[in-house]
């Protein structure tokens, strides 16, 4: 059975993530004083605007749109960068790269036990907290199921920009720089850290034409928006989808090309 | 037989940026298009047959991996033909892994995290390997190596030779036509070396699997290989069996003689009695290279005796880690 092979790796993943128990514990910790600073910087901004409402969302809206963005980001973000960096480095690659697999494949499932761990560890816990300590202000409805296929299309384009990020590796043998500025670029583009409707008009209309609000922003107004249009649920998916083949075929074009020019030239 | 890796006139060049020396020099590098080519393998050619054990020798930096990465697919050659089993393995990659196995004494292929046998129960599905397959080649496991205590634990928590039994044992578990093992044997104790050579030539043998062996150890070259192939600065020196190897310098045996008296002071007065042959003196032994060909160990002895009073004497045959050191010193002429 061909399934089998690649769902092997995530029971690998979640495996071997369960070995390390007090990471998670480190991860919760982290987690929460992420949320305390973002809680007293939003209360400081919305205090000084003034009023109750700042383009268009409500402190508690802020608020949940930014703590739901960080439990997102703790269960999509892979470390694809540092795993395909640390691999080059070390030489590993050679036999990651003699598995009878593609090397985008073998990584992507080798990662996706982290998925379901983070999962029910992190990312739900905060989804239930949130949901209780606003009561209801999360609509519970068919906007649950927009929000799911669109997390799953969200960590294709996830990967997708890791992957190709990781790809440039190969030429630049370091990882540290590359890696922060990656992270930097798609957590401010995709509307992780500030939602996009605090950008400035010029700002917002870039942003549109990127992929990276297709990773954070798509699902989260998705997830928050209680009665959805079916247009704009139309038109956020079709988007993420038209992201998800560009950036595949892009990363999977890259990564060919890449390693052609190593196994021409040698690393 | 067919031949199973079939290389011809295989060369591989790489493309190397002259550096400079200095801050301003690897500021200039930044924007350097000075590139030197290096040629690391240089016209290989040779045939291996299925079953084989091949010991694949030279100094460091000879190129020995840049061989090996090419039959396993990593890197394209820049000129020539390799064939394994078949394919041509850097354009079928994928399919090619599912023919081999590789063992970096370096590094380990398994989930550094989790118990041996998990690993196992990954490859089994990646490989797709059949469960009575899978099932068989843990019972020889099982009756080659004492498996049971290391399959439930982390290979994180193993020795090394623990670990490199494991990697070897996961190499072989595909049931792959050739397993290409480098630098097994390295830095472990002589008991963990003598029993994982025990186990390549145990599953080397009930498989049929060929096997390249790249060493420094020709510990494992006696034991292992009958025929051996030596490169060096990317030609090849030699490609032959073992046995022939040997003869390959004349027939050389070192005749050691212990006898009465200052040693530094015998040792000159019976090199001058044997002028053909080269007599130092160590250890409380004098030593004599003989060469066979020009008179027997025994004559000499016989010689020696006749003029000295010989207390004890020991004959060694030349070892292979000296012919190799000779080839690698001097080259082959």
């Amino acid at each position: 059975m061909k399934l089998k092979k690649y769902l092997t790796l995530t029971r690998a993943g979640i495996i071997e993530a369960l070995q390390f128990r007090l990471s998670f514990l480190v991860m919760v910790i982290g987690n929460l004083l992420y949320l305390i600073v973002v809680y007293f910087l939003w209360k400081a901004i919305y205090a000084s605007a003034g009023t109750d409402v700042v383009n268009g969302m409500s402190f508690t809206d802020t608020l949940i749109y930014l703590v739901l963005a960080t439990a997102l980001f703790n269960f999509m973000e892979m470390y694809t960068v540092w795993e395909i960096g640390r691999n080059i480095q070390s030489g590993k690659i050679v036999l990651d790269l003699l598995k009878p697999m593609e090397y985008r494949k073998y990584l992507f499932w080798s990662y996706s036990g982290s998925f379901v761990t983070q999962f029910f560890l992190t990312f739900l816990p905060t989804f239930i907290a949130v949901a209780i300590v606003t009561h209801g202000a999360i609509p519970l409805g068919v906007n649950l199921i927009y929000f799911v296929l669109s997390v799953v299309m969200a960590v294709s384009i996830n990967y997708s920009i890791d992957f190709l990020v990781g790809t440039i590796c190969l030429y630049t043998e370091s990882i540290w720089g590359i890696n922060i500025m990656k992270q930097v670029i798609v957590l401010l583009l995709s509307g992780a850290t500030i939602p996009i409707a605090f950008f400035p008009e010029p700002l917002k209309t870039i942003v549109h034409y990127l992929p990276f609000q297709s990773i954070y922003n798509a699902p989260l107004s998705l997830l928050l928006d209680g009665n959805p249009a079916t247009e704009t649920v139309l038109s956020t998916l079709g988007t993420q989808l038209i992201w998800c083949i560009i950036m595949m075929v892009i990363s999977k074009l890259f990564w060919k090309f890449s390693l052609r020019q190593i196994t021409v030239n040698g690393g | 037989m067919s031949a199973i890796i079939e290389i011809k006139n295989v060369s591989k060049e790489f493309k190397v940026l002259n550096r400079r020396e200095g801050l301003k020099g690897s500021l200039k590098d930044l924007f350097s298009r000075d590139y030197k080519t290096v040629k690391a393998v240089d016209n290989i050619s040779m045939s291996i047959q299925q079953g084989e054990i091949v010991g694949y020798l030279g100094p460091n930096g000879a190129g020995k991996s840049t061989t090996i990465k090419m039959m396993t697919g990593v890197l394209e050659p820049t000129s020539g033909e390799i064939l394994v089993g078949g394919n041509i393995p850097y354009q079928n990659r994928t399919k090619n892994a599912q023919e081999i196995g590789v063992v970096f004494g370096q590094r380990s292929q398994l989930w550094w995290a989790l118990p041996l046998v998990e690993s196992f129960k990954i490859l089994k599905d990646i490989y797709q390997i059949p469960n009575e397959k899978y099932e068989g080649i843990l019972k020889l496991y099982r009756s080659l190596v004492d498996i049971d205590p290391l399959l439930h634990k982390p290979v994180r928590q193993m020795s090394l030779g623990q670990r490199t039994l494991s990697d070897i044992l996961a190499a072989f578990l595909h049931d792959p036509k050739i397993v290409f093992l480098d630098e097994p044997t390295i830095g472990l104790d002589v008991a963990m070396k003598s029993r994982i050579r025990t186990l390549i030539h145990a599953l080397n043998k009930e498989r049929n699997t060929t096997v390249i062996l790249t060493t420094h150890d020709m510990g494992d070259v006696d034991a292992l290989c009958k025929r051996i192939v030596i490169i060096d600065k990317g030609k090849m020196l030699y490609d032959n069996d073992i046995d022939h190897l040997k003869s390959f310098f004349g027939s050389y045996r070192t005749l050691k003689i212990r006898i009465d008296g200052e040693l530094k002071e015998q040792a000159t007065l019976i090199q001058k009695e044997l002028p053909q042959f080269s007599v130092s003196a160590n250890d409380e032994w004098i030593s004599v290279l003989v060469d066979e060909e020009k008179a027997k160990v025994i004559e000499v002895l016989g010689k020696l005796q006749h003029s000295y009073n010989v207390k004890d004497m020991q004959l060694e045959e030349i070892s292979t880690e000296d012919v190799i050191k000779k080839i690698y010193e001097e080259g082959v002429q």
